[in-house]
């Protein structure tokens, strides 16, 4: 078998590389529990912030500028995070540009575990030619540098978060596709699956009922990581002028515009970068925390 | 008589030659290896011709722009042969990239080949730099916190590489800029200086965008080594017998448990290429270097299609060899894993 082309961000090594080695049991389970629970509390606060709290409260339009405006500070009465050199309020961009941020994340992380799931593990009980075919397909997206196939497919299909949502698709799909595969290859020989099939399961009913369960935690552990992934290259692909055009807001295009006025008011681009990354590193963390509480690779 | 008998034995040895040659695990592993990267080579040029050509989006009106004439396009089409069928154009391109002709740009009389040669140079020093300063910092830094697991320096640096991990690139590369080129100075935001011109003023150009690409690869690497070094402290039986024979513990790590671990970095430093070929796009945009990945911007603005279709194709066949010439290397460097494998 060979090594899989990892993603720096989404494979992880055989070790736990982000956890621990040496501590004492205890120590490490009640670590383990708020290296999941903070993060995850953060990001459901932000979630809340995202899709509830604008149904709940009036804020400012994310779209509709007010020339009279422009470029607040940060804190100043009735534009908490300031406003931009067109005068849209911070804030309101900001938690609409979440909104795409973790709309496409969901997307992409869904797609890519319902398709590249059944795929790998078709692949891996299958066997034979249908796994050579299958993996070698895979492998030849895997090669292709992901930010590149998006780039391109990005631009072919033109600017909408739908079109964003396929072509991050192209680059979830192989990475869940290798998982899957790997843990069905490990159940695969298990006496609970031959016992299914020698009682005349059918096939798909095998891989449906008895395998997906048994690979749920690993795939959902590596959607976390994969979310975050996938909210970098979304920004990027904003960043570059190739995702979400405006102006609609995104985190990435709200960076891309505060470039140009990098130099007199940074806070363009460190408001919506702060939150990119925090999210990212929340994520990041569950998705760790989860994976060696799990015990899964 | 003397020479036939001498071209006898020689033959045979020869053949006895060959035939240790094919019983030869790690030959036979290697040579699956390398025929089974001929399809994925030949996927990635068909994945790069289509991805251009079979999606919706015409580049002849694209190129032309809204004001042109149904005539004009019509002859623009022939010109680059949009006319003919998909399999025929995709024949044509691929008898051409197989004798190195990668076509001609449609935006400048340039050759693709020669853009591509033009452009090459600046992204690999770009990827080198960024590697040297990854091991510059990252291994001694491994040392360090294997030396003491859980001590403060491995604490420290597991909350620092959780958020070199997590940084997007242009995040990253937008926050040292302001700091290092808007509020000191020290670098400047944006320019380039060859290497030919002036070596000082291209480490001045090169130093920041490499660190931009260094810093994610420092915290992935630090703890990958640092989990591997820390894995053979506790459990490998030569650790034992050193410590035994009274070798200090600063020596076990470095010389003994550091060249094991040496391995395991090597295989993923190959796997990462393709992630950091895409951070290289990002950071050459960011700093207006004009490496390979601005110039694919740049084509994919312009709808130079054959330029995009190069660039993609070298970005990827690099990582093919890449992850073959890493999964060679690892079983050179390790004969457990070669015979292991060999065997499955």
């Amino acid at each position: 078998m060979s090594v899989p082309a990892a993603d720096l961000l989404t494979t992880a090594p055989a070790q736990d590389v982000l956890g621990g080695v040496g501590a004492g049991p205890r120590v490490r389970s009640r670590l383990r529990n708020l290296e999941i629970i903070v993060p995850g509390a953060l990001l459901v606060v932000l979630l809340f912030f995202c899709f509830i709290w604008p149904l709940l409260y009036h804020i400012p339009s994310p779209t509709v500028a007010d020339l009279f405006e422009v470029n607040r500070p940060l804190w100043s009465p009735g534009h908490i995070l300031g406003t931009d050199a067109v005068g849209y309020d911070v804030m309101s961009r900001i938690l609409y540009g979440g909104r795409v941020s973790f709309e496409v994340a969901a997307a992409v992380q869904a797609i890519g575990l319902v398709v590249g799931g059944l795929f790998g593990m078709i692949a891996a009980y299958r066997g034979g030619w249908t796994e050579a075919v299958l993996m070698r397909i895979l492998d030849v997206f895997i090669a292709f540098p992901s930010l590149v196939l998006v780039l391109a497919i990005a631009d072919s299909l033109g600017p909408s978060e739908t079109h964003v949502i396929w072509a991050l698709s192209a680059f979830s799909i192989p990475a869940f596709a290798r998982v899957a595969r790997a843990a069905t290859l490990r159940l695969r020989d298990q006496p609970f699956i031959v016992a299914a099939r020698l009682s005349g399961t059918r096939t798909w009913r095998i891989l449906l009922q008895h395998l997906a369960p048994n690979l749920a935690p690993q795939l959902l552990t590596f959607s976390l990581l994969g979310a975050s992934l996938t909210i970098i290259l979304e920004g990027a692909l904003d960043f570059l002028g190739y995702g979400v055009p405006p102006p609609t807001a995104t985190w990435g295009n709200m960076i891309a515009t505060g470039q140009s006025f990098i130099s007199v008011y940074p806070q363009y681009v460190l408001v919506p970068s702060v939150f990119l990354v925090a999210t990212s590193i929340c994520l990041n963390m569950m998705g760790d925390g989860l994976r060696a509480r799990w015990g899964v690779r | 008589m003397s020479t036939s008998a001498s071209v006898q034995s020689v033959s045979r040895s020869g053949s006895a030659f060959a035939r240790r040659l094919a019983g030869s695990p790690a030959l036979r592993l290697s040579g699956r290896r390398l025929l089974s990267a001929i399809p994925v080579l030949w996927g990635v040029t068909l994945l790069s011709f289509l991805m251009l050509n079979a999606l919706p989006g015409d580049a002849a009106s694209a190129l032309l722009g809204i004001n042109a004439t149904p005539a004009e396009i019509r002859s623009f089409s022939i010109k680059l042969h949009l006319n003919e069928p998909l399999w025929t154009r995709y024949g044509h391109w691929l008898a051409g990239v197989l004798t190195g002709n990668l076509g001609t740009s449609l935006a400048s009389p340039q050759s693709v080949a020669s853009i591509i040669g033009q452009r090459l140079p600046v992204t690999l020093e770009l990827v080198i730099y960024a590697l040297i300063i990854t091991f510059v910092v990252s291994v001694p830094l491994a040392v360090l916190c294997a030396r003491w697991p859980r001590g403060v320096i491995d604490q420290s640096s597991l909350v620092l590489s959780m958020a070199s991990i997590s940084v997007a690139p242009y995040v990253l590369g937008l926050f040292l800029v302001i700091l290092f080129a808007v509020h000191w100075s020290i670098f400047p935001a944006i320019g380039y200086t060859s290497l030919g011109a002036s070596v000082a003023g291209n480490l001045h150009t090169m130093t920041l965008p490499s660190i931009v690409l260094a810093i994610p690869l420092i915290g992935f690497y630090t703890r990958f080594l640092r989990a591997d070094l820390v894995e053979q402290m506790q459990s490998e039986d030569y650790v034992v017998t050193a410590r035994a024979k009274g070798v200090s513990e600063w020596r076990i790590l470095t010389r003994h448990a550091l060249r094991n671990s040496f391995i395991g970095l090597l295989t993923v430093i190959g796997l990462n290429l393709a992630t950091l070929i895409g951070a290289t796009v990002i950071v050459e945009e960011i700093f207006s270097l004009p490496g390979i990945g601005f110039e694919l911007l740049n084509a994919i603005s312009n709808r130079d299609v054959p330029v995009v279709e190069g660039i993609v194709l070298v970005f990827g066949i690099a990582v093919v060899l890449a992850n073959l010439a890493t999964d060679l290397l690892y079983g050179v460097l390790d004969p457990r894993i070669r015979h292991v494998r060999a065997r499955s």
